[in-house]
């Protein structure tokens, strides 16, 4: 036995224990769902199991309420996830600057990353409520509006303020991520970029962007994975209302399992989800892999 | 010498070990006495708990619990105050079951979710606790809805059926007679929205939500219709019943006797629009009439109810509501809880309950009683709406099957999709739920 392939061998006893734990928590319940998507246990079986092979994913084909809640999902996620890396890049970019009290901005900045989802879930209702909400009342005093709009009564609507409060809460995740990468550049490469002749926007594209690269996809694939499966936010401000008009495929699930106690079938809904999680997170992964390894050659 | 210090203390360490062994063994002899011990011989009462609404709980509080502790002593009843919105209500009473342990012994129940309880084997079969002369005091249909497969499993407590509103006042000056059909309906509204008297001339439930469940069922019967057929399974939502049920619905906002934006409407939108006098009809439940006759609601006095209207003639059908206790399979005192429904439900109770909520009962006998009748003078009337009570399909799959139709219902209603092509989608999402194998792919 060469000694490299000892020391493979205790990599693997070390790295054994966490292969378990991650086998236990994930593999266990993501082979369980899919085991539970091909039986039919619902109401009408008296919430026994029956075996039904392909039927639930055959259902789920033809199920228009699955495909609205889906294309909801991937719209919700791809509108929230660029509003986020724009102005958390913004923020991060005015943060990483020296100013006076830039600590204490700092600190505010992240708050509301902080805060409790579901209560901000609440304030956001309320902010947006048709009789007593603040966003009415500035509008109605600016003499924008005659009458309150109903926000989270139109579907539009609902999907915008929905998607405003998301905004709110998760652009400071992004931001410190990407400010982290910031203050990893080293100043010497814009001073001497600045010495060449360089203008700041120029800096910006030529030094920032490729150097941050990383950063930003870190933070994409986060953001794409917590947005794709947000809950608790839509939950309480509008509950997948107007008419489902913000049901996201996470709320559809609940129901299924929830109200409508079918098992099986929303254990197929949560296979199919998380195939489509695993092929997006993969794609991206792909792409951090091969700007990282761009970055090296270069 | 410092590292023998220890052993010096050792026979210290050891008389402390044992008397924390001897606290030990002492707790769990107390432990193993306490479990030994029949409950019988505890001389704490027996607690019921029940879990309701925290408006609902103001009502219960007051009377029927006082009472019903004061003649059974060894008998406590725990009121849980829980969230207002009722669908909030019954994800606590699911996700308690689900669970396994279920802390509620008395199952207060909307009568949509006990075909879904029952289906789920989470509650205890009441048939046998009641004579058929017993139960013929109650509605049919209140019976029917808290039964499943011909077991019993709800006894009802509160009535309330879908009503049609009408403002007798304005009727009276304009020399018509209460609407009988939906032509009448449209007929009346556009006379007295033409001389001005009010804006529109009937407002409806049009929202995505239960509430749009029920008021469908109710034309749909006027139109002799069917939802879904609970002993066959059937479903009926492609028949051309049903797509008259939707004309009629699009006509009242095309000829402008509904505001457009009664598609977006729930109860108290309604209610709103006509305890403010602005239209001539309102399909709604029974709370509307205390608050519409209350002292500062400019209607007061003018109104009056009847059943929904149909389509030939007086057709229509009144979806029913109302609430109804049932007993958890997992509480440990059945017998108690059974003592507290027969105590609830009774004739007594129920008197006192509807004099001091307001409530409507489920007794039949109460709708006529003198001392209701006089507080409430529309009751009587009240009762033969009762009869002409129709439930929304007593199936375990209920909630499934009325999103379908609320999805493709409210689609039609706003014209993204076609009434046809709707309740084509409809009823095929319907069948393939509810389990025929037969897809209509």
């Amino acid at each position: 036995m060469t000694i490299r392939n000892r020391e493979q061998r205790t990599a693997w006893l070390f790295l054994l224990p966490a292969l378990l734990l991650l086998l236990f928590v994930f593999g266990y319940p993501i082979a369980r769902a899919f085991w539970l998507s091909l039986f039919t246990q619902n109401l009408g079986t008296k919430l026994q199991p029956v075996f039904s092979g392909v039927d639930n994913y055959i259902r789920m084909a033809g199920d228009g309420r699955f495909w609205q809640s889906f294309w909801t999902t991937i719209g919700l996620t791809v509108t929230t996830v660029s509003l986020e890396l724009l102005l958390g890049l913004s923020i991060a970019l005015v943060l990483n600057q020296r100013f006076f009290g830039r600590g204490v901005v700092r600190t505010i900045a992240i708050l509301p990353w902080a805060l409790p989802t579901a209560l901000i879930g609440l304030a956001w209702a309320w902010i947006f409520h048709d009789q007593f909400g603040v966003v009415n009342d500035i509008l109605l005093r600016l003499g924008l509006i005659r009458t309150g709009i109903n926000w989270l009564g139109e579907p539009t609507l609902a999907l915008i303020a929905v998607i405003f409060a998301d905004v709110w809460k998760t652009t400071p995740f992004v931001s410190i991520l990407l400010l982290a990468g910031l203050q990893s550049i080293s100043p010497d490469l814009y001073e001497a970029h600045v010495i060449d002749g360089a203008t700041p926007w120029q800096s910006f594209y030529q030094i920032t962007l490729p150097l941050l690269m990383p950063q930003i996809l870190i933070a994409m694939l986060f953001r794409f994975a917590q947005t794709f499966g947000v809950f608790d936010l839509i939950m309480v401000m509008t509950g997948g209302g107007p008419g489902g008009a913000t049901e996201v495929v996470s709320l559809y699930i609940y129901s299924t399992v929830m109200r409508y106690l079918d098992f099986g079938y929303g254990a197929a809904l949560v296979v199919v989800t998380f195939l489509l999680l695993i092929t997006s997170v993969a794609i991206a992964s792909f792409l951090l892999q091969k700007s990282r390894t761009s970055l090296g050659s270069s | 010498m410092f590292y023998l210090e220890p052993l010096n203390q050792l026979p210290k360490i050891l008389q402390k070990l044992k008397s924390l062994a001897a606290v030990f063994l002492a707790v769990l002899l107390l432990g193993i006495i306490r479990l030994c011990i029949p409950q019988a011989l505890s001389q704490g009462p027996v607690v019921i708990n029940l879990l309701l609404t925290a408006p609902d709980a103001e009502s219960w509080k007051q009377g029927i619990v006082k009472d019903f502790e004061a003649k059974n002593p060894g008998i406590r009843i725990n009121l849980i105050e829980g969230p207002n919105a009722t669908n909030l209500l019954e994800d606590l009473y699911t996700s308690a079951f689900i669970l396994g342990d279920s802390p509620y012994d008395l199952i207060n129940m909307d009568v949509i979710w006990t075909p879904k309880f029952a289906a789920a084997g989470w509650l205890l079969d009441l048939s046998d606790r009641m004579t058929k002369e017993e139960l013929a005091a109650f509605s049919p249909k209140d019976i029917e809805g808290g039964s499943i497969e011909g077991k019993l499993y709800r006894i009802p407590m509160r009535s309330d059926v879908g009503v049609l509103y009408y403002r007798k006042d304005l009727l009276q000056q304009a020399a018509f007679q209460p609407p009988e059909t939906f032509a009448d309906l449209l007929k009346i509204s556009l006379a007295l929205q033409k001389q001005g008297k009010i804006n529109w001339g009937y407002v409806w439930q049009g929202r995505q939500y239960e509430g749009l469940a029920a008021m469908f069922v109710e034309v749909l019967q006027g139109f002799g219709g069917f939802w879904v057929n609970p002993n066959t399974l059937e479903v009926g939502l492609d028949q051309p019943e049903t797509l008259h049920t939707i004309a009629f619905l699009k006509e009242t906002i095309q000829k402008g006797v509904s505001p457009p934006g009664v598609t977006t409407y729930i109860e108290e939108d309604t209610r709103r629009f006509f305890q403010s006098g602005q239209t001539a009809f309102l399909r709604s439940w029974l709370y509307v009439w205390p608050l519409s006759n209350a002292a500062d609601s400019p209607i007061k006095g003018k109104i009056a109810i009847k059943p929904m209207v149909g389509a030939t003639s007086d057709t229509g059908g009144a979806c029913l509501g109302g609430w109804g206790l049932g007993i958890a399979k997992s509480s440990k005192h059945p017998e108690e809880a059974w003592k507290a429904i027969q105590y609830f439900t009774s004739e007594e109770a129920q008197r006192q309950f509807v004099l001091n909520s307001g409530f409507v009962p489920s007794r039949r006998s109460l709708f006529t009683d003198p001392q209701i009748v006089a507080k409430y003078p529309h009751y009587p009337k009240l009762l033969e709406i009762e009869d002409r009570a129709i439930l929304r399909p007593p199936i375990a799959q209920y909630a499934q099957t009325s999103d379908i139709l609320q999805r493709y219902l409210s689609a039609a209603l706003t014209n993204r999709m076609t009434p046809e092509s709707a309740m084509k989608a409809a009823a095929v999402e319907t069948r393939r739920l509810l389990g025929s194998r037969e897809w209509g792919f």
